[in-house]
């Protein structure tokens, strides 16, 4: 059926510990750049201009990059040239909007047939990113610790729930820690990508643990039929993410890039999670745990 | 086969095609389902009809425009033993007096519209400083100086729900007035700091800043010589609660300059005629001697020696303009005839702030100023928004394209995967003429949203594909709705950990997340309650009527 069949995984090869180890192992690198980042810097990952405050303006101008670079009094924080062209984002750590507006308007040069230089701006100031900090982090507890309560009311067992919300967690620590890698910082785009994933991941485990659980036939009868058509959701979900991150990245629309990327970060994650550690966590449950 | 059992074998399906037919409707009605809805509030949005066929409103980050997020300046002292309400009855002189001692005190240095007595409806009273450069320690001192008991404890940061709303309600008439509509003004908290949000299309940031700016505080005051041997002094005697009526700007016959005609309140007509009176402008000594205001330049000089009669236009704090009595207004104040009809000219050098000065009259002062450094700006040109539109719509119909291919790749089977694509769209499409029907502005956030509908609709459809399929082909009703069963209560799982998972987005002020979550949440539920048990049938009869 198909051009791509999901593979039937031999899991009767693979101990619980050995299926466990791998994605315990990312877990743990995951929690350590966080770690590291948190000692070093103060915050788990780096805070966007959402939380952390500053100015941020797109102007389009016949200039070059360098001319843009020196157009300011204050020296920007950084400069992107997004997909249109002659189009940069430029970032820069004050909030005086205003000042750098019109040193842009000044020192730049219009794009023909366009008499502003600044097409958006948007500024915040660190009290008010503070605060936005803060909320997103209540917003994020608020929404795992319902998702944990869902979970729980959903299967009433102990170790399938728990095997659901530390693969959740799990879901939500390794984009954290691969935004770190590759330099994304926490907007309210992320957040929002974040908290989609919550929503999104744990989707597949439901999927997982009701065939498991709560259906006749053997275990591993259950565990493939679940991986079939969990497996074909996630790829599909990570296909559309991963087409809207390049898509909104090559187009300079910031919000959906950091969305898909987020999401399908998690979603990869997911696979690995669900398919390694809750599978190992159920099956330990189902063949060992029950009788004790 | 019977109307009724066909209804009852088909009625997901049918409920399916309703709701789809009604975001025909609700998109493509011209005027839309509910014309008058308070979203768009005056005539002008209706442009966007006209040029576009579809009855969808966009917000800011697709359509341009500024959203300006500042918290209101000041401190409140509160539930206050003031001694002002006795009986349930509020004493008005004792309020007065409390702010007269405020106003007095050295160490507060306080201007006019500094300070605010409320009175909540419960009886307790607030009082309000509307500066941040006071301490806890002052206010209290100043306080207990105007015998009101209050300790460091009563003090907090922020003002009272009261005068943020009336912050709010004279931002709204200022945008109104400046002749926009669209326009948004919400209170937003995040962690207990109170934001007042002020969302304008298609204006510029500069030009939002000025009306957030001014308190526009407008006094008119009598410059006379009314000091000790006759030295000018300034008086006020009308303030812009005494105004009851105005007049847009228009230029003088003979002056230079503009003025704004308005019309006094009778309550208060009165008195200032009788001021006048006092104060001599009412006689023939008092007409047309003002040299405040130079006629070629408008500059203004004050000369305190030379005797003159004139009537300043004052705006938080500043002279806009200096007239002197007419003799017509003059001799209808003498006779006492002015009072039936009791209108008179102010005035402003610029035609701009002339404008400034109708509009403020005519939606009053800002009761608190707002901290425009303390908060968040955002702006966009129609321009960019317009390339977001493009680009956003681009973005979206790739991602359909692309779950299509793989689920097309993944069934091979076109009764399979083609109502899972047209079933996913048809989500997206009643969520589309939802919006349109409730009029909501949609922005890039919403545009997420819409996509990540397609994804959690496609991953349910896939469910419900694999368990109805499961074990071989589906040959009788009940093997079928077994299995639909049992794919649904996945499907309600599913459902039921996204929403409680994006609601507190939804909830919380955290910018433009929460468009991108309600129409996630909206999704799921059309998906779970609408689309998906429809998909169920379009497949069952597929599979089962061979």
């Amino acid at each position: 059926m198909g051009y791509f069949d999901v593979p039937e995984i031999e899991y009767t090869r693979y101990s619980n510990r050995q299926l466990a180890a791998i994605p315990l192992a990312f877990l743990a690198v995951a929690l350590a750049i966080l770690l590291i980042a948190y000692t070093v810097y103060g915050t788990p990952v780096a805070l966007g201009m959402d939380f952390a405050g500053g100015t941020e303006l797109t102007v389009e101008t016949t200039d070059s990059e360098s001319a843009i670079q020196t157009a300011f009094d204050e020296e920007p924080e950084s400069i992107q040239s997004t997909g249109a062209s002659n189009q940069y984002i430029v970032q820069f750590t004050s909030e005086d909007q205003q000042a750098l507006t019109d040193q842009a308007e000044e020192n730049l040069a219009p794009l023909e047939g366009n008499d502003e230089v600044v097409q958006e701006t948007s500024s915040t100031s660190a009290s008010f990113g503070a605060q936005a900090q803060q909320t997103a982090l209540l917003g994020i507890v608020v929404a795992f610790v319902g998702m944990s309560v869902i979970t729980f009311l959903l299967f009433r067992t102990f170790v399938p729930s728990i095997a659901i919300i530390l693969s959740a967690f799990s879901d939500l620590v390794i984009p954290l820690a691969f935004m770190n890698l590759a330099n994304i910082p926490l907007t309210l785009g992320t957040v929002a990508g974040l908290l989609m994933l919550i929503g999104y991941s744990v989707d597949s485990d439901i999927l997982l643990n009701n065939h498991i659980l709560r259906r006749g036939g053997s275990f591993y009868e259950s565990t493939n039929e679940a991986i079939r058509t969990g497996v074909t959701m996630t790829i599909t979900s990570m296909i559309a993410m991963l087409v809207m991150a390049i898509a909104a990245t090559i187009m300079g629309v910031e919000l959906l890039a950091s969305i898909g990327t987020i999401l399908f970060v998690g979603l990869a994650a997911d696979l690995m999670n669900t398919y390694m550690l809750n599978l190992s966590l159920l099956r330990w449950y189902k063949f060992e745990g029950i009788n004790r | 086969m019977k109307p009724t059992a066909f209804l009852k074998e088909n009625w997901r399906v049918l409920l399916l095609v309703v709701f789809v037919l009604g975001a025909v409707v609700a998109l493509f009605l011209p005027g839309g389902v509910m014309g008058d809805s308070s979203y768009a509030s005056q005539g002008e949005s209706n442009q966007s009809w006209t040029e576009d066929p579809i009855n969808l409103e966009y917000g800011l980050g697709l359509e341009g425009g500024t959203r300006i997020s500042a918290p209101v300046v000041g401190m409140t002292a509160e539930n206050v033993d003031a001694g002002v309400v006795s009986d349930g009855e509020v004493d008005q002189d004792r309020v007065t007096e409390i702010e007269e001692s405020l106003y007095a005190d050295e160490t507060l240095g306080l201007e006019v519209g500094d300070a605010n007595v409320v009175v909540h409806d419960d009886g307790t009273v607030s009082v309000e400083l509307f500066l941040d450069d006071v301490s806890e320690a002052e206010f209290v001192a100043a306080l207990e100086d105007a015998d009101v008991e209050a300790s460091e404890d009563d003090v907090r940061e922020g003002v009272t729900q009261e005068t943020r709303d009336d912050v709010i309600e004279t931002i709204t008439l200022r945008i109104n007035e400046a002749g926009l509509s669209g326009g948004q003004v919400t209170d937003a908290e995040m962690s207990d700091q109170h934001y007042v949000v002020t969302e304008v299309p298609e204006m510029g940031e500069d030009e939002l800043q000025a009306i957030l700016e001014d308190r526009g505080i407008v006094e008119v005051v009598a410059y006379h010589p009314g000091g000790e041997n006759g030295t000018q002094v300034n008086e006020t005697v009308l303030t812009g609660d005494d105004i009851a009526e105005v007049d847009p700007p228009r230029q003088p016959e003979r002056e230079t300059g503009y003025e704004v005609p308005v019309q006094v309140e009778d309550s208060s007509a009165e008195d200032f005629q009788s001021d006048m009176r006092e104060m001599g402008y009412s006689e023939q000594q008092g007409w047309s001697n003002c040299r405040v205001q130079d006629p070629q330049t408008g500059e203004m000089t004050f000369n305190d020696e030379q005797e003159q009669h004139c009537l300043l236009t004052v705006v938080d704090g500043e002279p806009v303009a200096a007239h002197s009595m007419s003799q017509q207004l003059g001799s209808s104040m003498a006779s006492g005839e002015w009072v039936e009809s009791p209108q008179f000219r102010m005035g402003a050098q610029e035609y701009s702030d002339a404008q400034a000065l109708s509009v403020n009259l005519q939606a009053g002062e800002l009761r608190a100023p707002l901290d425009l450094t303390e908060g968040n700006v955002y702006s966009l040109q129609p321009a960019l928004a317009d390339q977001f539109k493009s680009y956003s719509l681009l973005i979206g119909v790739l991602s359909v394209i692309s779950v299509s291919g793989v689920v097309y790749g993944r069934y091979q089977d076109r009764r399979v995967a083609a109502p899972m694509i047209l079933t996913a769209l048809a989500e997206v499409f009643i969520l589309l003429g939802f919006a349109a029907l409730i009029r909501m502005p949609l922005d890039l956030s919403h545009i997420a949203g819409f996509i990540a509908v397609v994804g959690t609709g496609v991953d349910d459809l896939i469910i419900i594909a694999d368990e109805v399929m499961s074990e071989g082909d589906v040959n009788s009703q009940r093997v079928f709705e077994s299995r639909f069963r049992k794919a649904f209560w996945v499907i309600g799982a599913a459902a039921a950990t996204t929403i409680i998972a994006m609601s507190p987005l939804a909830v919380l002020s955290l910018g433009d997340l929460r468009g991108f979550a309600i129409i996630t949440i909206l999704g799921v539920l059309i998906g779970v309650l609408i689309t998906r048990p429809a998909y169920g049938d379009i497949l069952r009869r597929l599979l089962t009527d061979r």
